[in-house]
């Protein structure tokens, strides 16, 4: 009996096995193997906002907003310049912009030819073009065309940064096309973070997007993105009303903070995070601000009792690389106009940096418009992002005001353009401290604007140039990784070799 | 023990004897000398004649002699004894164990098929339960270690919860997991070193090695690196029940930490406390960094002035305190262990049962691990039929402190640091007491409510007082362990037998760890020193509120491990034609493996010491993950031997695995074997007194590894950053589809010799091997370009070869003599080598610093170097002095041993007997991160070793043309003190801190004295033993290493790299205690 018990057992578990759905556990029980173009939306604005807001620290310091803080051992890449050392500072926001445009990329690809779908096709374009442009104002010449494609291209080329920007200019003009040609198409609603679904806003900051690579281009002769500008001129760019805002709901939660101020202010229980401590006002900028009598110093600038002894709270910066800088209890630290709350919105792209694109491109004949009304309308979004009162009356002050003549006493050969675009590119550099970092810095390269009072280069005896770096450089991951197609780009000097529109 | 394993054998192979009537009977028992129990099935037979019979299972024998006979007891695993009759007629003999004879050893193979060494066509070795419990670890790992060529066991920390890695021959997977596999009474473990700490030692009745992976072919693909094979005890055979209790009692100390220096006193670098006049640095009081002046004796304020800027100032004395902090702060730990067990049966039936309690205290103060560990085994045998069961439940519970890294893995989860804080740069448990200057008396700060013990009070402004983080910080965790085994077998007819195995393992995981809340007064945020203390990081809320966070794990009871059921139906055919003996074994397993954990927690606890997660502020974190791995496999292995020394095994396994995608799942693998036996084949080595026993054996194997995870191959979609934000969803890519991907391929060859000289007083075996590790599965770190940082692929090909040598002699034999003396000693060289990785890329980083490199052995350990000329010597500025750091970087070696020899010797005299295991490993490099830091904050001995003045950088030269260098004569560094050690390029760069990886270990020492013959005579108790243990008595390192063991690595077990260490595994310390074995 025992016999026959054991061989039927035997049997049937052997027969049992071979049922061919027993091994099929290619189900992951724990994740979802689709997506749907809302979630991957979502996420994708999410995470380019994020980069804006926290991938350019090093370009704060550079910038002249921030620096170390007395209290710590400045980081030796960051006060010497020194790249030697592979990591640094690239790989952050190279990582994060390629990963984020994977799913851009995605976003495209999944929609791209379904009508109904129109909407979140154009929105990946705009987003594409977004983060693009970062690549390439970091890093010039970056992979474009055989990007995304790793079971085809394990080692993509690079392409021209000029040619890149050329092609993204075409792209912009795709989403601005199909958001006119499409009205009837899924609206993502709240999916989209930044505007809701509204696809006119969309349209907008396409049109803002080319103005930004057009004057990035401003001293090129040949420029693909101005010679666009016309034809969409009608649809207009963002202004105070349209402003382009991520806002998926941050709260006071851990991981869904505004990421700006988990990151630079506090965590969810209320703590000062580590950059807090570490990064602190540059005297670069409290000059600018002292000088101006600008306002909003105590809204970008926390305010400490000056070194004195005065009862007055000021605003005190700290210089890069100097190795006796004031500790933190006598240093600013970030201040209110940007660490508000937890749950303020994320800015992605600014109505006072596009009333400054407005104002430049209107000053070179580019659009139509008065420069000095777009000068004066960007200073107030400014003054309104960070809640400071005072607009008017601050841009009535002397050395405030639009220029209209060349003051007498200037130096010889200064011209009132020169002045015009220079006042225009300072405010523009005191409005986006902190949340734009990168366009403050990319700017300054582009214009040499605004004129610093000081040489905003390291204090530090050891730093390898007395100016600033002019590009990133490559992050070792691809010299590790991609190394062979890396190597045609040559040896990158990251003092000397400039991005392509850097003349 | 494993008598009664080896009697049905022994009935197998002996049974047919037939006895010749002679003219005395001669009767006797025989016994064991170890325990002195009876031996059933020992084999008595009259020398020079074919002529024997077998004792019963009261170890009895009658046989008829003639007068002058000589008769020879043998048995398997013991001595055998020749006795003249001359004439009596009661002969008792009393056999000792000898594991040493070669080819007679029984080996439990492949699905836990007994055969004798001498048919193997592979390398196996044994070790037996006496070498195992020598110095009585409570882990089987630590049994192991040093006792078998090949085999090498990494303690990899030294925790109550320690992380151990068991390989054998080496690495084979570039990433993939490279521990042997573990097989538990034929229970596959696949998670295996770390199960081990589940085991009651004392239960195990024999290991058998199976080195390579043709030996396991039959296992499947999760033994390509080898199997060790465990067999537990299943009861006595002698008629009588068996009762023995033992104790054993230990105690551990810290014995190797890093060589600090105790000259100098606080300075960190600090702008203000630079003399004026001199430009040397003065005291800080407040530092953890060691760059101040040299103690002087004065008297000096310690830290900030208690409770406010008026408050009391603690005044200590500037030199050396007369107890260094780590003595102070670590303790002695205990470890004791009670056991008792329970055996009897027959020859035909057994029972087992065992219970074990351990205790374990730690060095670090309340740290402990407590084990209980129950097992209730047997084996009986109706007719035809019969069964063999094996339950095992284990009971774990332990509490460690909280590190951020190493401690048992615990990592920094869920922002859980063993400080409270991370924002002020505060450091963990051992770093700080490292750092802690040598003028600390620690003893000072240990109760948390006093004065100067409390938080706000603690003189270093950069740590936490380190009683508060034991006191505050901690895991608890519970562990239920239940291994489960039935087996049928049913002998159809005497060539057939039918078998099926059901086997279970499983338990929970249970881990809770928790952070108490802490509040700092407005005093200590306001930080008197401007220091940025820790305090200060808390100037927005006060304090940080309380931490909780669980993790369950359903599983095999360790926190990743899955669990598993399995079934093997075997067939067992076999039967001897005319010279050919045959077997063949064909089967089908069935395994299903689940894990499912879920986790949730909070950093902001509402009620101070209320850890719930009902009763916070914000929301819980909180996930969840599951797992189902299955797989089917039919083999079949066939065995023909031809007159008992020419054998033949070749083996056929087909495996689908759920892991695969369809299309390749299914894959198959073969290998064969040959074993001959000369001295047994040819007339004129029969008998040979001088060369007793020769084997060569050859084998050829192919086994598949899947290195993928469940559910691996297919892409899925990730939580977006900070999603969900309240019902808002986002979902980003994880990957893309990897669903070609195959199973690894490790083929194997392997040639080996054994011999046994002057009747095996002299044993010899030698083994070369050779194996190949094809379609590696490896994740390729890709431009970040392709919307990846990675892609998993299968490419390249590994080589790892070697030789391995085991000899052992018995110098003087205990038969003979009363004196006996046995030295062993087991040597193994292990070659590995990348042949080949993929088109395009020609090194592959590995991760912690390692690579495979084309062409070089693997893992290499990489890093940066100075600047240095060709002769090698250190380039330094013609300015400064200073070396620089060279861009790009240099390969400093492997990082797993290359050669690995141990030693051991056993000295008996009487009842006392004395054995000791020695160990030495080397050929491998490691990085010692902790020596960075300690340079960094400037604790190391080294930095010290120039009085802390400028110093000519040793072995310098300076350039003085394009390809010209002198001799550095005359140019110091501009600064001997914190400027150099802490600023300088010296402490950033890799190469100082990496040195030789050698070792010799003092692994184990036994005294024992064996009382049985004391007290035979009593009535209840039938044995009595008492031992004096120690282990890692001593280790000597090269002097390039004064930091740490260089065992210790802060990987994980199953990680492919080793040779890291850092301030997260605590100082290797010492045991010694003592045993007592009582048997009833």
């Amino acid at each position: 009996m025992k016999k026959y018990i054991l061989i039927v057992s035997v049997l049937s578990l052997a027969l049992g096995a071979c049922k061919k759905t027993y091994l099929n556990q290619e189900i992951n029980p724990n994740a979802p193997s689709t997506t749907t173009p809302q979630f991957t939306l979502s996420a994708a604005e999410n995470t380019a906002a994020a980069i804006t807001a926290n991938d350019y620290t090093e370009y704060g310091v550079w910038a002249g907003y921030w620096t170390n803080s007395g209290n710590y051992t400045p980081s030796t890449e960051l006060a010497q310049f020194s790249f030697s050392t592979t990591d640094f500072p690239g790989p952050d926001c190279w990582d994060d912009l390629y990963s984020n445009l994977a799913n851009i990329n995605l976003l495209q690809s999944s929609t791209q030819g379904t009508a109904g779908l129109s909407n979140f096709t154009a929105i990946a374009l705009i987003l594409k073009a977004y983060d693009f442009q970062q690549l390439v104002d970091n890093f010039n010449n970056v992979p474009y065309t055989q990007a995304f494609q790793p079971s085809k291209f394990l080692f993509p080329q690079y392409d021209n940064g000029q040619d890149i920007y050329n092609d993204l200019v075409k792209q912009l003009d795709a989403a601005i096309s199909l958001i006119q040609k499409n009205p009837g198409a899924t609206n993502p609603g709240s999916s989209d973070i930044i505007y809701g679904g509204v696809m006119s806003n969309w349209a907008k900051f396409a049109n803002t997007m080319k103005l930004r690579l057009a004057i990035r281009q401003s001293n090129l002769s040949t420029n693909a993105a101005k010679d666009a500008l016309a034809s969409t001129a009608a649809i207009g760019y963002i202004d105070n009303k349209t402003e382009a805002d991520a806002q998926p709901g941050y709260s006071n939660t851990a991981g869904k903070e505004n990421p700006f101020y988990g990151n630079f202010g506090f965590d969810a229980t209320g703590n000062t995070t580590f950059p807090y401590l570490f990064y602190r006002a540059n005297q670069v900028d409290t000059d600018i601000m002292h000088q101006l009598n600008d306002p909003r110093g105590h809204y970008y600038y926390g305010v400490v009792p000056p070194a004195a002894g005065s009862p007055l709270l000021v605003v005190r910066g700290n210089q890069l690389g100097n190795k006796n800088n004031a500790s933190n209890s006598n240093t600013s630290p970030i201040g209110p106009g940007l660490l508000k709350s937890p749950s303020q919105p994320s800015p992605v792209f600014s109505s006072y940096e596009s009333y400054f694109l407005q104002a430049e491109a209107a000053l070179r004949g580019w659009i139509p418009g008065d420069p000095a009304t777009l000068y004066a309308a960007g200073i107030a979004a400014s003054f309104n992002a960070v809640g400071c009162p005072g607009a008017a009356a601050y841009a009535t002050q002397a050395q405030v005001a639009y220029p209209t003549s060349v003051p007498d006493g200037s130096p010889v050969g200064t011209t009132l353009f020169q002045l015009q675009l220079q006042a225009i590119i300072t405010q523009k550099y005191i409005s986006l401290n902190g949340l734009f970092n990168n366009e403050a810095y990319t700017e300054f390269k582009r214009t040499g604007y605004p004129a610093l009072p000081q040489n905003p280069a390291s204090a530090d005896p050891n730093a390898l140039s007395g100016t600033l770096p002019t590009r990133l450089p490559y992050p070792s991951s691809e010299l590790t990784n991609n190394g062979a197609v890396l190597a045609k780009q040559g040896t990158i000097n990251p003092l000397t070799d400039k991005v392509f529109w850097d003349k | 023990m494993k008598k009664l394993l080896l009697v049905s054998l022994c009935f197998l192979m002996l049974c047919i004897t037939e006895v010749f009537a002679q003219n005395r009977t001669v009767t006797g028992t025989v016994t064991a000398k170890d325990d002195g129990l009876p031996i059933p099935g020992v084999s008595v037979k009259i020398r020079g004649t074919n002529t024997g019979v077998q004792t019963g299972t009261n170890g009895k024998y009658t046989i008829s002699v003639p007068d002058n006979g000589t008769l020879v007891f043998s048995f398997i695993g013991y001595a055998a004894q020749s006795i003249p009759v001359n004439g009596k007629s009661v002969l008792n003999v009393v056999l000792d164990v000898n594991s040493q004879q070669l080819g007679e050893v029984i080996v439990t193979g492949a699905l836990g098929v007994k055969t004798q060494a001498k048919n193997l066509g592979y390398a196996t070795a044994n070790v037996t339960p006496k070498e195992l419990t020598a110095t009585a670890a409570i882990n089987v790992a630590n049994g192991l270690t040093g006792k078998v060529a090949g085999l090498a066991v990494y303690e990899l920390d030294n925790s109550v919860d320690p992380s151990i890695s068991i390989v054998l021959r080496g690495n084979r997977s570039l990433e993939g997991n490279n521990n042997a596999l573990i097989v538990v009474d034929g229970v596959p473990l696949p998670q295996g070193s770390n199960y081990l700490a589940a085991i009651n030692p004392n239960d195990i009745a024999d290991i058998s090695v199976l080195k390579g992976a043709g030996a396991a072919a039959i296992y499947g693909s999760e033994a390509s690196n080898g199997a060790i094979v465990v067999t537990t005890k299943r009861g006595s055979s002698s008629g009588k029940p068996t009762i023995t209790y033992q104790n054993d009692f230990q105690a551990e100390k810290v014995a190797f930490y890093p060589k600090l220096q105790t000259t100098y006193g606080p300075n960190g670098g600090e702008p203000n406390y630079v003399d004026p006049n001199t430009g040397f640095t003065l005291y800080v009081p407040y530092e953890n960094q060691e760059y101040g002046p040299a103690y002087d004796g004065s008297t000096v304020i310690i830290g900030a002035p208690l409770d406010s800027a008026n408050g009391k100032k603690v005044m200590v004395k500037y030199s050396p305190y007369a107890t260094s902090p780590i003595d102070a702060f670590f303790q002695t730990g205990i470890t004791e262990q009670n056991t008792i067990t329970y055996s009897e049966g027959d020859a035909k039936n057994s029972f087992y049962m065992s219970a074990q309690n351990s205790y374990r205290t730690d060095v670090v103060p309340l740290d402990k691990n407590i084990r209980n560990a129950f097992s209730v085994r047997g084996h009986r045998t109706y007719g035809k039929f019969s069964v063999d069961y094996s339950v095992q439940y284990t009971k774990t519970n332990f509490s460690t402190y909280i590190n951020n890294g190493g401690n048992g893995g615990s990592g920094n989860i869920f922002g859980l640091s063993g400080s409270f804080v991370t924002t002020a740069g505060a450091n963990d448990l051992y770093s700080s007491i490292l750092q802690f200057p040598a003028y600390y008396n620690l003893g000072s700060y240990k109760d948390p409510n006093s004065e100067q013990g409390n938080v706000n009070n603690f003189p270093d402004a950069y740590a936490i007082n380190p009683y508060w983080i034991i006191n505050n910080a901690r895991k608890n965790v519970q562990r239920d362990q239940l291994l489960g085994s039935l087996k049928f077998q049913y002998d159809v007819t005497d060539w057939l037998s039918a078998s099926y195995h059901l086997s279970d393992n499983f338990g929970l995981d249970q881990e809770r760890y928790t952070r108490a809340s802490v509040t700092f007064s407005p005093y200590a945020i306001s930080d008197y020193y401007s220091a940025g203390n820790v305090g200060s990081g808390f100037k927005s809320t006060g304090g940080a509120q309380g931490v909780v966070y669980d993790y369950d794990a359903y599983g095999d009871g360790t926190p990743s491990g899955q669990s598993r059921i399995q079934g093997d139906a075997i067939l067992d055919l076999h039967h001897t034609f005319g010279d050919f003996k045959t077997s063949l074994l064909v089967g089908n397993s069935i395994y299903q493996e689940n894990f499912k954990d879920v986790w949730n927690g909070s950093q902001q606890l509402l009620v101070p010491n209320v850890y719930n997660v009902a009763y916070i502020g914000g929301q819980p974190g909180a996930g969840e993950g599951s797992s189902v791995i299955r797989n089917i496999s039919y083999f079949g292995d066939l065995n023909i031997g031809f007159k008992g020394y020419l054998n033949l095994e070749a083996t056929l396994r087909n495996e689908q695995d759920s892991r695969l995608a369809a299309k390749v799942r299914s894959f198959s693998y073969p290998s064969v074997k040959l074993a001959f036996v000369p001295t047994d084949a040819f007339d004129a080595l029969k008998n040979n007194d001088v060369l007793s026993f020769a084997k060569i054996y050859g084998s050829l194997s192919r086994v598949g590894l899947i290195n993928v995870g469940a559910y691996q191959i297919n892409n899925t979609f990730g939580v977006g950053g900070g999603f969900p934000y309240g019902s808002l969803g986002g979902l980003t890519l994880g990957g893309t589809n990897y669903t070609t991907l195959k199973p690894e391929i490790t083929t194997a060859s392997e040639v080996g010799a054994e011999f046994g000289f002057l009747k095996s007083r002299i044993d010899l075996t030698l083994t070369y091997y050779n194996e190949f590790d094809k379609n590696q599965t490896v994740y390729v770190p890709t431009s970040e370009a392709t919307g990846f940082s990675q892609t998993l692929l299968n490419l390249g090909e590994t080589q790892s070869q070697g030789y391995e040598a085991q000899i052992t002699g018995q110098i003087l034999t205990t038969g003979a003599h009363k004196f006996g003396w046995t030295v062993g000693s087991n040597f193994s060289i292990n070659n590995s080598k990348v042949i080949s990785l993929t088109d395009g890329v020609t090194s592959l980083p590995l991760g912690n610093n390692q690579y495979a490199v084309v062409g070089q052995p693997f893992p290499l350990l990489q890093g940066t170097d100075f600047v240095r000329s060709p002769s090698g010597k250190v380039v330094v500025s013609p300015t400064t002095g200073n070396p620089t750091t060279a861009s790009g970087l240099t390969t400093f070696g492997r990082t797993t041993p290359k050669y690995d020899l141990g030693l051991n010797t056993n000295v008996s005299y009487g009842f006392v007997s004395l054995s000791a295991v020695a160990e030495y490993r080397g050929g491998d490099v490691i990085y010692n991160n902790i020596g960075q830091t300690l340079t960094f904050t400037g604790a190391s001995f080294y930095s010290a070793s120039n009085g802390r003045e400028n110093f000519i950088y040793p072995n310098s030269v300076i350039q003085t043309g394009p390809n010209t260098f002198v001799n550095n004569t005359s140019v110091s560094t501009v600064n001997g003190n914190y400027g150099f050690w802490q600023q300088s390029n010296f402490s950033k760069t890799m190469s100082p801190f990496v040195s030789s990886g050698a070792f010799w270990k003092i692994r184990e020492i036994n005294l024992t004295f064996n009382l049985n013959q004391f007290v035979k005579q009593t009535k209840y108790l039938k044995g009595l033993s008492v031992s004096l243990t120690g282990r890692n008595l001593w280790l000597f390192t090269p002097k390039s290493n004064s930091y740490t063991d260089p065992e210790f690595s802060d990987t994980s077990p199953n990680s492919s790299t080793r040779g890291v260490n850092d301030v997260n595994q605590l100082p290797g310390t010492r045991v010694f205690g003592g045993s007592l074995k009582a048997t009833f």
